[in-house]
């Protein structure tokens, strides 16, 4: 069936509806119990104007402007339409009214109430009233005949009545119905309906058909019945041309059938069954609205090219297609006539428009009615826009589509090809629209702003997510602003200007220091703004101009520059800036966007150069954006999220969809925010909307991401996804640390393990499968660690063909490893200060210091815990996977420092000290989640425990014993809920004074080890000693004497050598003594421990000045345990 | 059980915040909590909430059974019903007390709330009597009841109790002197 249903969706509150289409079809118009008439523009229509008028509303009829409705308190009113306002009561009853009608010229409308009545009334003049009596019971419908001659009237008395309307006399009484006491007990409404035009036939619902009488001879010619109608039929319409005769039954089916050939061309059914209580059909034909008791409104699309499918078979072929567009295009009809007014489109769009409106006409035109029409129009609009070339094609096509066959009156060419799409009206990301009286400005990471306009009010409500960034601001919007972005240094507004004001720039900069936080700039006169939206100190504005000015946060004009389209949204983080524009018209439905992406730091640069941007087929940009660690993230009216792949070119990879989570249709997930650290898609769910009203308070929801990647029910397809989607969300650190930024190490480094169990666990079901070439291929991208753990699955499998592949493959990427480490050694200098630009030299003299060092080794003793298993049996191994921590390490450091640089506030507000939180479950080794912020007070308590530690801790804890000389601070979790116990019973200046001595100690011991200056060294020592390391150590200075130009590596391999040349019993030996004495050091810190003993007298007085009362150490024993 | 104690086994239920500030993971001992990122809804234990809600730290998501029609639903049920209805939840009496005492603003139609849950209430305490009642004057020895709250149990268990007691005491009271007579 080409007829196609569309879904239904809530208009109004349950119970009794009506509908009806505005005259020339732009509009559905519904009644409902609720009371109020909705007007909708299409059936997508999520802000449909309501106007309340009444408690119910029975019935609702439009003609000429004046929308009459019955409601519940016994009057027929009047309304203007579209505006909405009262226009007066035109007749009153003892009870409601049930059914309205009006007649064909618009002039009269009749009313059939429940008090039996049937009242006819001038529009014009309400005195003019004929009433019509006869009836014994509520009255269910009235029908206007075309010529005005004759009314008919059913009744619950169970009699249809034909009624002379000048001489108010009953002509013709049928009595057919069935009886009942009142309209809320009869079995149908009965909805009479006179056939258009000729108006020869009055169509009548009696039972579960529907018979057809004749107007002269009042007799009963035919009746129309099908075998689907299983209940009573309610409602029937005729369509515009009386050809066609649709009915609505109590069980939901919905049918149509061509009166004359009496043949049922079509038949549907209401997708839950409801009762169909109100129908009307297009005026041109082509679609039926319909509305059921539980306030639904529905509507059947492509009736007519059904119905004359038999007269032309191209039509038919062609209209489900184009009727997708239509729809779209209604979405944006209202923009385009806005673009209009604003006289800034370029000469296409009001030839689009011509297009759009005609293109719908022609697919819903009825044959032999559409014509004279669909030429009016058409007249109209060439009087409108004459001069256009294109428009004079439109007729012709139209005609085409209304006489194919018949008039083929090619003139001229006919123009069938692909038609453009209305372009995408510019917006805000993150806001409502502009014309809701409350809406929402902005939200986005930073805070909400709520615009309200209403008649007491016209205001901006600014309130932040995080009260530390500024309290909530209320401010008087008398300017008018419509466009709003907030950053966490300020809130950048904006109007459109209009015929006396300039288009006006304003910006509350409330993190400025001194005491004028705002100022406000004036665009040229006729330029308007469109889109704005702040950065990290700058701030950026497009205009109707084609033109993005960049101003400074304080109010300096910068740069300006051209954009090659109209804009549609932009959008700022940190120092990128990222534009969407129209790079040119779209067609089918489709946009054609383009995107550019700056970069505005100190080295200024285009990232991407006007690129189209992706989107789905026929959707538009609904959200644009960047994610919380500055990705640009776009997502359209689809709900398909892109986010920009860097590593992959510049690249727009799908990472999910926001309707998958939405149950119906006219669900809808309003984005506010996108992070990839956690992995969270914020957004609204929104019911039957597209976006959130601002009371209730929404409420944010958070989505998960999915890469729509093949086969993900098996578990294959799933670690593919997993693997890439985590691969896709950790670019940003690459990005983060290329630009500069603070990144949180601990969570890269989790990540890349996560990464890496991915792998292998890929690895291992692919060794299941005797996949061996797939093997190789994951083992290609594992890091050298983990391709010898798959070395050692698959030799453990027995499968020697591919352990020696993966053999060679470890070989080649050791190889690789100490290639890159070389080139490493050779310029480290210049690296950092590439990376660094200047910083290079701060970092030096900041990593002498204590703090710094035991940072690093906190992260550093986090990694070795994760490794300590595979070098316990791979001891040559662990040198190369030691290299490669150690090879990312320095490059890490560099950036932990530029984040501390005053100018770069960490795009992350997470990273906060605070206090130490002795109920931590900490696992060892693990630091506290923000390495960078590490609080101080920790550090003091760290330090404080390593002081007070005893030996028989020491050797309680082998790990911890062999740390100190190194590692003078790291902190360990038992010791540490003692310290806080000491910290409680020690006063604080005895504290500091401990402190004090003890990094002076430090000192000391620090200079009394002869530690080697190189950091690798630092990291090496703070592993669990394999035997291996003991001889090295002990024959470094062999080694070195031997060959004193050698360079750490070297020496390790050359160690390396000469311990594999041992005999077999010695190397047992030593590894023996890596096992039995864990810490070879400890000897040597025993010595040095006397002659620091000096160094550590003042710090043991001030023990001893505080004993511990028993209390404090009974409970610090109970915590250990 | 003393009714406050009642209510502070109740702070520990689990309720949904959104605050306005911005803190790592929080380490206590019955488990931890956060990371909290202003304007994203995060699960606390009551008390947390309450504490931050007075500092005006929160906002305090409504419990899902705190819904006008939820409750109503609950009420019409209880009212049909001679037993005990399961209710939506354990402790809906305190929650709706510590939250609209302090979070009223948070919720939408409080006072409906307040009323509906207190009409539930009082339905299910005058069931509670009336099922003590029966159990005295037909002098059971044991009965069930289900789907009571803890809160529920300990409003009738002290005077149940006591006045068992006291109906003990004095029947065996009057049994030696029935002894006694003879």
């Amino acid at each position: 069936m080409p007829c196609e249903r569309k879904p239904m969706r809530y208009g109004h509150s349950e119970g009794h509806t009506d509908v009806c289409f505005d005259e020339d079809g732009k509009c559905i118009v519904t009644c409902g119990s609720d009371g109020d008439v909705r007007i909708w523009e299409s059936l997508d229509d999520d802000d449909p104007k309501s106007i309340n008028v009444g408690e119910k509303a029975y019935s609702v009829a439009l003609k000429n402007g004046k929308l009459v409705t019955a409601v519940s308190n016994n009057t027929v009113q009047i309304h203007t339409f579209p505006e909405g306002d009262p226009d007066g009561i035109l007749t009153r009853f003892t009870t409601n009214a049930n059914h309205i009608a009006f007649n064909t010229s618009g002039s009269r409308v009749a009313a059939g109430s429940s008090d039996f009545l049937v009242k006819i009334v001038d529009v014009m003049d309400s005195s003019q009233q004929k009433t019509l009596r006869g009836h014994e019971a509520p009255v269910l419908s009235v029908a206007f005949d075309t010529s005005d001659e004759f009314l008919a009237s059913s009744s619950c008395d169970g009699s249809v009545t034909v009624w002379s309307i000048e001489s108010q006399t009953q002509v013709a009484q049928w009595k057919v119905l069935q009886k009942s006491s009142d309209v809320s007990n009869a079995k149908s409404l009965c909805r009479l309906a006179w056939q258009p035009l000729s108006g020869k036939l009055l169509a009548v619902p009696v039972d579960m058909t529907v018979q057809l009488y004749d107007r002269d001879t009042w007799t009963h010619i035919s009746t129309l019945s099908d075998d689907l109608i299983t209940q009573v039929v309610n409602v029937v319409v005729w369509s515009p041309c009386g050809k066609f005769l649709a009915a609505g039954t109590v069980g939901g089916n919905l049918l149509i059938w061509d009166a004359d050939a009496k043949l049922c061309i079509e038949r549907q059914k209401h997708e839950k069954g409801f009762t169909v209580c109100g129908m009307a059909w297009h005026p041109s034909g082509g679609r039926i609205a319909y509305t059921d008791t539980e306030g639904c409104l529905g509507l059947l699309e492509g009736v007519s090219s059904s119905s004359s499918s038999s007269s032309s078979t191209t039509q038919s072929t062609k209209a489900p297609a184009r009727k997708e567009t239509n729809d779209y295009d209604d979405l944006f009809d209202e923009d385009d006539d806005r673009v209009l007014d604003e006289g800034m489109s370029d000469s296409h769009s009001p030839v689009k428009k011509a297009i759009m409106d005609d293109d719908d006409d022609d697919d819903d035109l009825m044959p032999s009615t559409g014509r004279p029409r669909n030429r009016g129009a058409f007249l109209d609009d060439d009087s409108r826009d004459a001069g256009s070339v294109k428009l004079d094609k439109l007729p012709e096509d139209g005609s085409s589509f209304i006489l194919p066959a018949v008039d083929p009156i090619v003139s001229r060419p006919i123009y069938d090809g692909p038609m453009p799409t209305p372009p995408q009206r510019s917006f805000q990301p993150g806001s409502t629209p502009v014309h809701l009286m409350h809406r929402f400005m902005m939200w986005n990471s930073v805070g909400i702003v709520r615009g309200y306009n209403d008649e007491q009010d016209n205001a901006i409500d600014v309130e932040f997510h995080d009260t530390a960034i500024h309290h909530a601001m209320h401010l008087t919007n008398t300017l008018g602003h419509t466009m709003v972005d907030l950053s966490q240094e300020a809130v950048l507004l904006a109007c459109e200007g209009t015929d006396e004001l300039a288009s006006k720039i304003q910006c509350l900069h409330f993190s400025c220091w001194d005491t004028h936080k705002e100022w406000m700039v004036d665009l040229p006169q006729g330029e308007d703004v469109h889109a704005l939206c702040l950065g990290q100190g700058w701030a950026a504005v497009a205009t109707s101009a084609l033109m993005v000015r960049l101003f400074s946060i304080g109010g300096v004009q910068k740069e300006i520059f051209s954009l090659p389209g109209a804009v549609v949204c932009m959008a700022g983080h940190g120092e990128q800036l990222l534009i969407v524009y129209h790079r040119g018209t779209g067609f089918d439905g489709d946009q054609a966007l383009g995107v550019q992406l700056l970069q505005l730091g100190r080295k200024r640069r285009q990232v991407i150069h006007g690129e189209p941007l992706p989107l789905s087929r026929k959707s538009y940009l609904a959200w644009m954006g960047f994610t919380a660690e500055g990705t640009p993230c776009c997502i359209d009216s689809e709900g398909v999220v892109r986010m920009l792949n860097r590593t992959l070119g510049n690249t727009w990879t799908p990472v999910g969809n926001t309707r998958d989570t939405c149950k119906s249709k006219s669900d809808h997930c309003w984005v506010v925010g996108v992070h990839e650290n956690p992995q969270q898609l914020r957004c609204i769910p929104c019911k039957g909307s597209r976006f959130p009203p601002t009371l209730p308070r929404p409420a944010v929801a958070i989505l998960s991401f999915k890469l729509p990647y093949c086969q993900t029910t098996t578990e294959k397809g799933q670690m593919e996804e997993q693997y890439w989607r985590s691969m896709l969300f950790h670019n940003h650190y690459g990005f983060l640390s290329s630009s500069g930024y603070e990144i949180d190490n601990e969570s890269q480094t989790r990540a890349e393990k996560e990464q890496q169990e991915l792998l292998m666990k890929m690895f291992a079901l692919s060794c299941k499968l005797e996949r061996e070439f797939r093997c190789v291929e994951l083992a290609e991208v594992m890091t050298h660690s983990v391709v010898t753990l798959a070395i050692r699955y698959a030799s453990r499998s027995r499968r020697m063909a591919l352990a020696q592949r993966l053999n060679e493959l470890a070989l080649e990427k050791a190889n690789q490893l100490q290639e890159e480490q070389q080139q490493e050694e050779e310029e480290p200098a210049y690296q950092s200060v590439v990376q660094n630009s200047g910083f290079s030299h701060g970092y030096r003299e900041y990593r002498g210091s204590d703090q710094m060092n035991s940072r690093q080794a906190q992260v550093e003793s986090g990694c070795n815990d994760e490794e300590e298993v595979e070098e316990e049996y791979q001891p040559e191994e662990q040198m190369d996977a030691e290299e490669s921590t150690d090879a990312s390490r320095p490059r890490l450091n560099p950036f932990k420092k530029g984040a501390k640089s005053p100018e770069r506030p960490s795009p992350k507000t997470v990273s906060r000290g605070g206090r130490a939180n002795p109920f931590k479950v900490s696992v060892a080794g693990k630091s506290s989640g923000s390495p960078a912020g590490q609080p101080r007070t920790t550090n003091v308590l760290d330090s404080m425990t390593l002081s007070n530690r005893k030996p028989t801790a020491l050797s309680g804890n082998s790990k911890q014993g062999k740390a100190p000389v190194l590692k003078p601070l790291a902190p360990k979790s038992k010791s540490k809920t003692q310290a806080t116990l000491l910290q409680m019973s020690i006063p604080k200046g005895s504290i500091k004074k401990q402190v004090e001595s003890q990094s002076a100690a430090e000192t000391v011991k620090e200079t009394l080890v002869a530690t080697p200056p190189a950091s690798t060294e630092n990291t090496e020592n703070s592993k669990p000693k394999t035997g291996f390391q003991l001889w090295l150590e002990e024959n470094r200075k062999s080694i070195l004497a031997d060959n004193p130009d050698f360079e750490e590596m070297d020496v390790i391999k050359e160690g390396m050598g000469r311990f594999r040349a041992l005999s077999a019993e010695e190397r047992l030996i030593w590894t023996e003594r890596a096992k039995g004495d864990s810490d070879p050091k400890k000897r040597k810190r025993e010595e040095g421990k006397e002659m620091v003993e000096n160094a550590d007298a003042d710090e043991g007085s001030v023990k001893k000045k505080k004993p511990l009362d028993t209390s404090a150490k009974l409970s610090a024993f109970a915590f250990n345990k | 059980m003393d009714l406050a104690e009642v209510e502070f086994l109740a702070e520990k239920e689990i309720v949904k915040i959104i605050p306005n500030f911005s803190l790592d993971k929080i380490y206590l001992i019955g488990g931890d909590l956060g990371p909290f990122n202003p304007g994203l809804p995060v699960d606390v234990p009551v008390w947390l909430a309450l504490n931050l809600k007075q500092r005006q730290k929160c906002r305090i998501v409504p419990p899902e059974w705190m819904d006008t029609d939820k409750l109503e639903k609950i009420r019409e049920q209880e009212r049909k019903l001679d037993t005990f209805s399961p209710i939506l939840s354990p402790y809906y009496m305190e929650l709706t007390k510590l939250i609209l005492n302090h979070a009223a603003d948070n919720i939408p139609k409080a006072d409906e709330i307040r009323t509906l849950v207190k009409d539930i209430w009082d339905t299910r305490i005058a069931k509670l009597r009336l099922s003590a009642d029966s159990f005295i004057s037909q002098q059971e020895a044991h009965a069930r009841l289900d789907n009571l709250t803890l809160m529920e149990i300990n409003t009738t268990r002290s005077f149940l109790l006591d006045s068992l007691n006291y109906m003990y005491k004095l029947h065996s009271n009057l049994q030696p002197g029935r002894t006694r007579d003879y």
